[in-house]
């Protein structure tokens, strides 16, 4: 699995042929930014979107943002174009949508390689992720998400699977709640990111704030934002507690005494800590600073 | 997190009553079944909420019932450039390059700014073009006249079919000029078809050496869509088109190809034609003359020559009576399809137009 | 290479462009309308003839309705509007990429 320990709390939706929008997509502090070639394009604008979000992927910087592309489907004309146009552009992660089982993902990568091959790039560097949207997806999940080395994550996309249980979203996200927690699971048995799906009202800042504290809570790496405003609210609910800042320092303190000593084992109270409590500070540590709740001393700044 | 292009069926009735609302809260309100019933296509833009805050139409190479609620949050016009922005895209997709739009002076710029040129303005309105073929390429693309000829004259006819009369009205222009433009009204809409009335217009005329025959392209006597939901009455609503067209062919023509008078029949017949040779005198000169010939009257009659006596005769079996009416190869042309003719008619074909 | 069919890419919205090209009798002719031409207008059009360039593209005529469109956004437009104009929307050529 290519699961580094990188922040994955918001991913944007940037409709691929709005120039406006791919221009600015890299001020607002998104952890991922995902161009889409898929739903945000008409079908006879598909070409343009593809030349566009590869001469943005050459010229723009996103600065530290992980760059996703949504390709389209492998049962449309555009899906081996949008491979080999993006692998060309050296995208981070490409992105399946509708993703069912695990061969969709396996042809994928066969073409991602060649492609990889074709333009020279480094066999591997393209990294993958699925995209959840009916129920045979979630039934599949696990099988899905460890079907490739390259596989960093996979997404829940709530439209198309409610659409496919024959339901529809409702406010308390009941309907999703198997379908969040298969995703969750398959996604930590397979050691990669999970991301929810999206929430469509922007009028509703506190429906949008109550679930994304629910899948944090559940324990979803990020949310998926179609608005720079939903940023801040992510980031908050993301926000490690000042006691969470303070023990994941005393483990990084403890690992530091282990090196400086020459121990293979790192020690706390007396305790051995073992590696996912070390996993869990480092990415606490990483929250607190991207959060900006620590000075370059490591004091808890106060709001 | 951006605002959508749809597709509004305005065969859906709560779609188009939503469409009408919008449009009359912006001031157009008139959906008359033969102004909407041209309408090949709708867009609607929708907000983030899915409120209606744009529509644009097409019929045919024209933009209709455009009307746009601008953003408080965007800059001015970014809605109306989006909607006719898809509107020439989706023209775009059917191959349709070259599109026009009738407006109100207010809106000329709005509409320059996203490249479209003004072909001819009036206080009522104007009309403007965009794409290509152009005017520019219209130009180009007639019979340059010889640089000795110094007076050039135009006549446009619709010549359904071509009569003695427009033989008479040609011949006496041929003469008291050294060149001249004949322009054949485009629109395929009459009882003889444009190559038809094209072909018998050359043929009638190819002992004239300095007449060049045209097709008069979508610049003449187009039929470019029937602007009356600017104009409720039905005379100014003729008033306000021949403005236009007589405007468009100062502006486009007459000054470009250096034609100095436009000879036309007097019209004692049809009332539009009449209002159509006045709006010619109101606008076209002093740069442009204006020179009304007396109508041709048939032998021995005091009935002046008319393509609608012509029709009329057809549609009557009658066809031995128009040698009088109309030139050799037109009467030839007529005697050899007067079945073909007497069939467009039975199937609808309106003979009473021009 | 000769053009086909005349094409239209781009829009009109903040930050793009709209490219039309057709069939050109000789060299390529620009029409450029750009809130921005003063001091832009050499470099659009330079853009775009590049990209013509690269399909061998040597009559035509470009309509360009600019707004505000920045370097990359113009070159993707021209891409899309060349492989339109050569019928080739479906096969990219990858060695302009």
């Amino acid at each position: 699995m290519a699961a580094d320990e990188r922040l994955r709390r918001t991913m944007m939706f940037v409709p691929g042929n709005n120039p406006g929008l791919i221009k600015d997509a890299g001020i607002f502090g998104v952890d991922s930014i995902m161009f889409d070639l898929e739903d945000a394009v008409n079908m006879n604008e598909k070409d343009s979107a593809r030349y566009l979000v590869y001469e943005a992927l050459q010229t723009f910087d996103y600065g530290d943002a992980e760059l996703v592309v949504r390709i389209n489907g492998l049962d449309t004309p555009f899906y081996e174009n949008d491979i080999k146009a993006m692998v060309k552009a050296g995208i981070d992660v490409i992105r399946l949508p509708k993703t069912e089982n695990a061969d969709m993902i396996h042809e994928l990568e066969n073409l991602v390689e060649a492609a990889e091959k074709e333009f020279g790039r480094e066999v591997g560097s393209t990294h993958l992720m699925a995209a959840i949207e009916s129920a045979m997806g979630v039934v599949n999940a696990y099988q899905i998400a460890s079907a490739s080395e390259r596989m960093i994550g996979i997404a829940l996309s709530a439209e198309d699977y409610t659409t496919d249980m024959k339901t529809h979203r409702y406010p308390d996200g009941q309907e999703l709640l198997y379908a969040r927690n298969a995703i969750l699971h398959a996604a930590r048995a397979a050691k990669i990111a999970a991301f929810d799906t999206v929430f469509t009202n922007l009028d509703d800042e506190e429906g949008f704030i109550r679930e994304t504290k629910l899948i944090h809570q559940l324990g979803f790496d990020g949310k998926s934002i179609i608005n720079p405003r939903q940023v801040a609210p992510v980031n908050k609910v993301f926000a490690p507690t000042q006691k969470e800042i303070l023990n994941a320092q005393n483990v990084m303190a403890a690992i530091e005494e282990a090196k400086r000593k020459g121990s293979g084992v790192i020690a706390m109270n007396g305790q051995m800590v073992d590696r996912p409590v070390v996993m869990r500070a480092e990415r606490v540590m990483m929250l607190a600073k991207a959060n900006n709740l620590i000075d370059a001393e490591g004091n808890y700044i106060e709001e | 997190m951006v605002e959508a292009i749809k597709d509004l069926y305005l065969s859906s009735p709560p779609v188009k009553r939503q469409w009408e609302n919008f449009l009359k809260k912006r001031g157009i309100d008139d959906f008359a079944s033969q102004e909407t019933a041209s309408i090949d296509q709708t867009i609607g833009l929708f907000d983030e909420q899915d409120q209606l805050v744009g529509t644009g139409s097409i019929a045919g190479q024209t933009i209709k019932y455009i009307a746009v609620e601008d953003d408080a949050h965007a800059a001015s016009g970014a809605r109306f450039n989006q909607v006719v922005s898809a509107l020439e895209n989706r023209l775009a997709e059917q191959g349709c390059f070259h599109l026009f739009v009738f407006t109100k002076p207010k809106y000329q710029a709005a509409f320059e700014h996203v490249g479209f040129k003004t072909l001819a303005k009036t206080d009522y309105g104007l009309i403007l073009e965009k794409g290509t073929p152009n005017i520019d390429s219209y130009r180009q693309g007639l019979k340059q006249r010889p640089a000795t000829a110094k007076t050039v004259a135009a006549i446009v006819m619709n010549a359904n079919p071509f009569t003695k009369g427009h033989r008479y009205l040609v011949e006496k222009a041929a003469r008291e000029n050294d060149w001249v433009y004949v322009f054949v009204v485009n629109q395929d809409v009459s009882l003889f078809t444009t190559k038809e009335r094209t072909d018998l217009v050359r043929e009638g005329t190819k002992d004239l050496t300095n007449v060049a025959v045209e097709n008069g392209g979508d610049y003449m006597v187009s039929y470019l869509s029937f602007p009356a939901y600017f104009v409720k009455d039905q005379d100014q609503a003729i008033a306000y088109q021949t403005a236009l067209d007589a405007s468009l062919f100062k502006e486009q023509l007459a000054k470009p190809l250096g034609i100095q008078k436009r000879y036309v029949g007097t019209e004692p017949l049809s009332h539009t034609t009449a209002l159509y040779n006045e709006a010619l005198k109101n606008i076209l000169p002093p740069e442009v003359l204006v020179e009304e010939v007396p109508r041709l009257k048939a032998s021995g009659s005091d009935q002046v020559v008319s393509a609608t006596e012509v029709r009329q005769k057809i549609k009557e079996e009658q066809v031995n009576d128009l040698a009088q009416l109309v030139p050799e190869s037109t009467f030839d042309f007529i005697k050899e399809n007067q079945k073909r003719l007497q069939e467009r008619i039975l199937k609808g074909q309106q003979i009473n137009g021009n | 290479m000769e053009i086909k069919q005349t094409a239209l890419a781009g829009t009109l919205e903040s930050s793009d462009i709209q490219i039309m090209l057709s069939e050109g009798s000789d060299g390529i002719h620009f029409d450029l309308t750009s809130d921005v031409k003063k001091q832009f207008g050499d470099d659009i059009m330079a853009t775009i003839k590049d990209v013509l360039a690269a399909y061998d593209i040597e009559k035509a005529n470009v309509k360009v309705i600019d707004k505000g469109a920045l370097t990359p956004v113009i070159k993707a437009r021209a891409i899309t509007v060349a492989q339109r104009a050569l019928d080739l929307k479906d096969q990219p050529n990858w060695e302009v990429l």
